[in-house]
C-alpha cells in the first residue's frame, strides 16, 4: 500500500469515527436548550480551521508544516463540518431569507470544495496523456505561433492553392483564433477536432500532390492546437473552481458572523 | 544535384590549448625543470610528444603573496607544480567561508522570516548593498588573465591556523584533478614571486601514462593521502584487519574513464538527440574475463547488457558502489564452472575507479567475508537473456522507460532533484509561488523540463553529486554549503562570468541582471549591467526545508537523490 492509500484509509477511518461520535452526541444532547449554541460554536471552530489553510498557503516561507498535510486535514475536516452543519440544522430545512442564504453559501462552499477535490484527483492524469506539458500562461503565445504558421501555409507568399486558402478562411481561422471546445475537452470528447480533421482528409483526397503535403502540415497544426485547447480547458477547470470556493468562503464567513450577532441579539435568553 | 559537402579540417585534441600564450621559451624552461628534465621524451608517442603536452596542456601562472591558488571544497581540473617562490597549505582549522569568497549561511531568524511578508513587493532581482558587499575580509585582483581572490590578513591566518609551506619542485592538487573530488585544502601564494606550472588533467593523465616515475610518484601520494581512509570505509573491505587492508591498498589500481569536461559534450549530444550507451567508453566488457572488482570512487557508470544490436541499461552506479563482485565470488567458489562478466560497465561522463585485482580478491578479500555477505552463485547460462537477473532489479523497480530516461539525461547526478509526479500535479504553481515568496519575489526554478511517463524533472538545481558547475568559478562564489551539501552561490562574489551557467548540463542556472531598490539596473563604470548567476539554493537559509516541496498540496513534488533508485521506486509506488 502506498502512502496515498494509507492516507485515505486513515482519513476515512478517522472521519467515520468522528462522525459516529458526533452523531451519538447529537442524538444524546439535541433536546437540550443550548444544543444549537454548542453545535454552532463547534461548527464555527471547524470552519475557522478550514479557513486557516488559505492563510498557510499565503505564508509558504514560515515553517508551518507541509501543505499536503494541511490539505488532508482540510479535506476530512470539510467532510466532517458538512455533517456538523446537518446536526446543527437538526436535519431540517432552513427557514427565512437570511438562513436560506447562509445555508446556501455553506452548501456552495462545500460543494465547490468537493468538486475541486474531484477535479484535482481526476484531471492531472488526463493532463499527462494529451497535448504535451503546456504552461498555462504560455498557451496564448503557443497558440499564436501555431496560428501564424498555419496562416503562412495557407495564405503566405508561397501558398498558391485557392482551395486551401478558402478552407483556412472559412474553417481553420476560426478554430485557430482562440481557445475552442472547452466542454468537449472537459467531457473527453474528440468529436469536434475529429470533424475538422475529417474535413481536411476530404480536402486532401481532391488536392494536387503539392497541396497534400501542405494539408498534412495543417492537420498537424490542428492536432497541436487541439492539444493546447485540451490543456487549457483542463488547467482552467483546475483553477476556476478555486475562484468560486474562496470568494464564497469570505461571504460565508461574513454571513456566519452576522448570524452569530443576530442569534445572540434575538435569542431572548433562550439559552 | 546534391550540394557539395562543406570540408573542414578534422578537429584535433590541441585545437584549443590550455594557454595560447605558452611560449617556446616557457616550454624550454619547463623541460629543464624536474621532474620533466628527468623524463624520457622517447617514451611518448608521436601523436602526443612531451613537448606538445607541455605546450598545450600547461600554463605558467604568477601569484602574489596572499592570493588564493586553490580553495578547500572547490572542484578543479588542474594540478600544480611550484616552479619558483613558495606556497602555503592551510591544514587545520580550515579557513572561514567568508575568507574564501563564500557566504557563511545562517538560518533566517524570526524577524527576517517575517520580513518576507513585505519583501515580496521589492523589485525583481533586487540586491542590497549589504548583499553586494558582505565579505569585508575579501579582496580581489584582476589582471589580464583572471580574477584572483586575495587573503587580506595573512599574518593572522598564520597565527591561527596550522599551515605548511611548499617550495619549488613540489606538486599539489593532482588527486582532486584526477579523481574529480573536492580540493581538501586551501593553498595560497606565500611569496610575491610565486610561479606555478598548472597542468590540466588531460596533460597530467598523459604524463602519468608515459612516465613511470611521475605515475609512481602520484600513485604514492594517492595511496598515502587518500586511499587508506577510503578503503577502510568501504563495506566490502570492512572485515579486513590493518595488515590485510594494507595488502589491498598496495595492489589497488587506479583508472579514469570518460571526458572530464563531459558537460559540454553531453549538451551537444543531447541537443542532437544522440546520447547513446554505445558511444560511452567501456570499462569492462560483457563476456570479458573478470580482472577485478571495480569500486566507483567518483562519477557514474552504466551497467548495460547487449540486446539485439544495442544495449539496454540495467542500472547505474555512483560513488561507493561495486561492480564485478558477483562473477569473481562465483568463480572463487565454483572453479569448475567459471563465468565471464555478465554485463558491461561503461563510463558516463567522467568516472574515477579503484580496481581490486582478482588475485587479491581471491587471496585476501573473499576469505574475509562471512558466507551471508557473499553474493549468490550465478545460476543462468552465460549469455542468455534473463530479465530476472539481479542487476535488472533497478529496471524492475522503476520501469524500463524511466530508467533509460534518468540515465540518458544523467539525472542520477542529482542529490536533490526536483521530481514532479504528473499524475498528481494539478499545475497550480503553488511551488513556484512558494519559491518566489522565499526568495524576495524571485522564483529560482521553472516548473518545466524533460518528462517521461508520469515523471517530470523540473529545471531546478539538482545539487549534483558531481557538480560540474563548480569547475572554473574564478572567485569561488559557487560552492558547497558543507561537504556534500547544497550547492549555493554567493551574490557578493559572483562576477557574472557565466562559467557555471555554461557548465551546467541541466540548464538549472540563470543569469539575471541585478537591480537596485527602485528597480533600476545596476551598472558598472562602462554602463554595462551587473549580472549574477542565480539558482535554487534548496532554501538553505529557511527553516523547514525547501519551500517548493512543502508548498505542494498534493504531494506531487519532492526533492530526491536520484542515485537511490529505491527511494524513487517507493515514491512512485502505485
Amino acid at each position: 500500500m502506498n502512502r496515498f492509500r494509507r492516507q485515505i484509509l486513515a482519513g476515512c477511518l478517522g472521519l467515520t469515527a468522528a462522525t459516529a461520535g458526533a452523531l451519538w452526541l447529537h442524538l444524546s444532547y439535541r433536546a437540550r436548550p443550548d444544543y444549537a449554541f454548542l453545535s454552532g460554536w463547534v461548527l464555527l471552530a471547524g470552519m475557522f480551521v478550514l479557513a486557516l489553510y488559505n492563510v498557510r498557503k499565503k505564508l509558504p516561507f514560515l515553517p508551518l508544516g507541509k501543505s499536503e498535510t494541511w490539505l488532508q486535514i482540510h479535506i476530512y475536516l470539510g467532510f466532517f463540518t458538512t455533517f456538523l452543519f446537518l446536526f446543527h440544522l437538526n436535519f431540517r430545512l432552513p427557514r427565512g431569507l437570511f438562513e436560506i442564504t447562509l445555508a446556501g453559501l455553506f452548501v456552495l462552499v462545500s460543494g465547490s470544495g468537493f468538486l475541486g477535490l474531484f477535479f484535482s484527483r481526476v484531471l492531472p492524469r488526463r493532463l499527462a496523456t494529451r497535448g504535451g506539458e503546456a504552461i498555462f500562461e504560455k498557451i496564448p503565445a503557443q497558440r499564436h505561433a501555431l496560428r501564424m504558421e498555419a496562416e503562412t501555409l495557407a495564405l503566405g507568399r508561397d501558398a498558391n492553392s485557392p482551395v486551401i486558402a478558402e478552407f483556412y478562411v472559412k474553417r481553420l481561422a476560426v478554430f485557430l483564433a482562440g481557445p475552442r471546445n472547452f466542454w468537449p475537452h472537459l467531457m473527453e470528447s474528440c468529436r469536434p477536432v475529429g470533424g475538422l480533421l475529417a474535413e481536411l482528409a476530404d480536402l486532401r483526397r481532391v488536392a494536387t500532390e503539392g497541396d497534400r503535403e501542405r494539408i498534412d502540415q495543417l492537420a498537424r497544426l490542428v492536432r497541436q492546437k487541439d492539444g493546447l485547447d485540451y490543456q487549457r480547458a483542463l488547467q482552467l477547470t483546475l483553477r476556476l473552481w478555486l475562484f468560486v470556493h474562496i470568494p464564497l468562503t469570505y461571504g460565508l464567513m461574513i454571513f456566519t458572523v452576522l448570524h452569530i450577532v443576530l442569534v445572540y441579539a434575538f435569542s431572548g435568553g433562550a439559552q | 544535384m546534391p550540394a557539395a559537402p562543406t570540408i573542414l579540417e578534422r578537429p584535433q585534441r590541441w585545437d584549443a590549448s590550455f594557454d595560447p600564450g605558452m611560449t617556446e621559451e616557457g616550454v624550454e624552461r619547463v623541460l629543464a625543470t624536474a621532474p620533466f628534465s628527468r623524463m624520457n621524451a622517447e617514451r611518448f608517442p608521436k601523436r602526443t610528444p612531451l613537448r606538445e603536452i607541455l605546450r598545450n596542456d600547461t600554463r605558467i601562472s604568477k601569484f602574489r603573496q596572499g592570493e588564493i591558488i586553490v580553495r578547500q571544497g572547490d572542484y578543479g581540473t588542474s594540478a600544480f607544480l611550484v616552479l619558483r617562490g613558495a606556497v602555503r597549505v592551510v591544514l587545520k582549522p580550515h579557513l572561514a567561508p567568508s575568507l574564501l569568497g563564500r557566504q557563511a549561511t545562517k538560518k533566517k531568524g524570526i524577524f527576517r522570516t517575517l520580513a518576507q511578508l513585505w519583501n515580496g513587493s521589492r523589485p525583481a532581482e533586487f540586491l542590497s548593498r549589504r548583499q553586494l558587499g558582505r565579505n569585508t575580509g575579501l579582496g580581489t585582483r584582476q589582471d589580464a588573465e583572471a580574477v584572483r581572490i586575495v587573503l587580506q590578513d595573512v599574518p593572522r591566518i598564520l597565527d591561527r591556523n596550522r599551515t605548511e609551506q611548499m617550495t619549488a619542485g613540489e606538486f599539489f592538487g593532482e588527486i582532486a584533478a584526477l579523481s574529480r573530488m573536492a580540493r581538501t585544502s586551501t593553498i595560497f601564494a606565500d611569496s610575491d614571486d610565486a610561479e606555478l606550472l598548472e597542468i590540466r588533467w588531460q596533460g597530467l593523465r598523459d604524463l602519468m601514462k608515459y612516465d613511470d616515475a611521475l605515475r609512481a610518484h602520484i600513485n604514492q601520494i594517492y595511496r598515502e593521502r587518500a586511499l587508506a581512509s577510503y578503503l577502510r570505509a568501504t563495506p566490502l573491505l570492512q572485515h579486513l584487519d590493518e595488515a590485510r587492508l594494507e595488502m589491498v591498498a598496495g595492489a589497488v589500481e587506479f583508472a579514469t574513464f570518460g571526458d572530464y569536461d563531459w558537460s559540454g559534450e553531453y549538451k551537444r549530444l543531447a541537443q542532437a538527440g544522440n546520447v547513446r550507451p554505445e558511444k560511452e567508453p567501456v570499462i569492462l566488457g560483457e563476456g570479458d574475463y573478470p580482472n577485478g572488482v571495480v569500486l566507483v570512487r567518483a562519477g557514474f557508470a552504466r551497467v548495460s547488457q547487449k540486446i539485439g544490436g544495442g544495449e539496454r541499461t540495467l542500472n547505474y552506479l555512483g560513488a561507493g558502489q561495486v561492480f564485478g563482485l558477483d562473477e569473481i565470488a562465483h568463480n572463487w567458489r565454483s572453479k569448475d564452472r567459471p563465468v565471464n562478466n555478465q554485463y558491461s560497465l561503461r563510463a558516463i561522463g567522467y568516472t574515477h575507479l579503484l580496481i581490486v585485482p582478482t588475485q587479491v580478491m581471491e587471496a585476501v578479500v573473499l576469505p574475509s567475508l562471512p558466507a551471508s555477505e557473499l553474493p549468490p552463485l550465478i545460476q543462468r547460462p552465460e549469455g542468455d537473456f534473463d530479465i530476472d537477473a539481479p542487476a535488472a532489479s533497478a529496471r524492475e523497480k522503476v520501469g524500463a522507460e524511466t530508467l533509460e530516461f534518468l540515465t540518458e539525461n544523467r539525472f542520477f547526478n542529482g542529490t536533490a532533484t526536483m521530481v514532479i509526479d504528473l499524475d498528481r500535479c494539478t499545475r497550480c504553481d503553488d511551488c513556484v509561488r512558494a519559491c518566489a515568496s522565499t526568495h524576495d519575489n524571485n522564483p529560482r526554478f521553472l516548473r518545466h523540463g524533460p518528462s517521461a511517463g508520469r515523471l517530470l524533472i523540473a529545471n531546478a538545481c539538482m545539487h549534483c553529486a558531481d557538480p560540474v558547475c563548480m569547475i572554473g568559478c574564478p572567485t569561488g562564489a559557487i560552492h558547497r554549503e558543507s561537504f556534500a551539501g547544497q550547492v549555493v552561490i554567493n551574490p557578493a562574489t559572483c562576477i557574472g562570468c557565466k562559467s557555471c551557467f555554461n557548465n551546467c548540463p541541466y540548464d538549472a542556472i540563470r543569469m539575471v541582471e541585478a537591480r537596485d531598490e527602485r528597480g533600476e539596473l545596476l551598472v558598472d563604470q562602462e554602463m554595462k549591467p551587473i549580472t549574477k548567476a542565480t539558482k535554487c539554493d534548496l532554501c538553505v537559509e529557511n527553516r523547514g526545508g525547501p519551500a517548493c516541496e512543502r508548498a505542494c498540496p498534493h504531494g506531487a513534488l519532492t526533492r530526491m537523490n536520484l542515485n537511490q533508485i529505491d527511494a524513487l521506486a517507493k515514491w512512485l509506488k502505485p
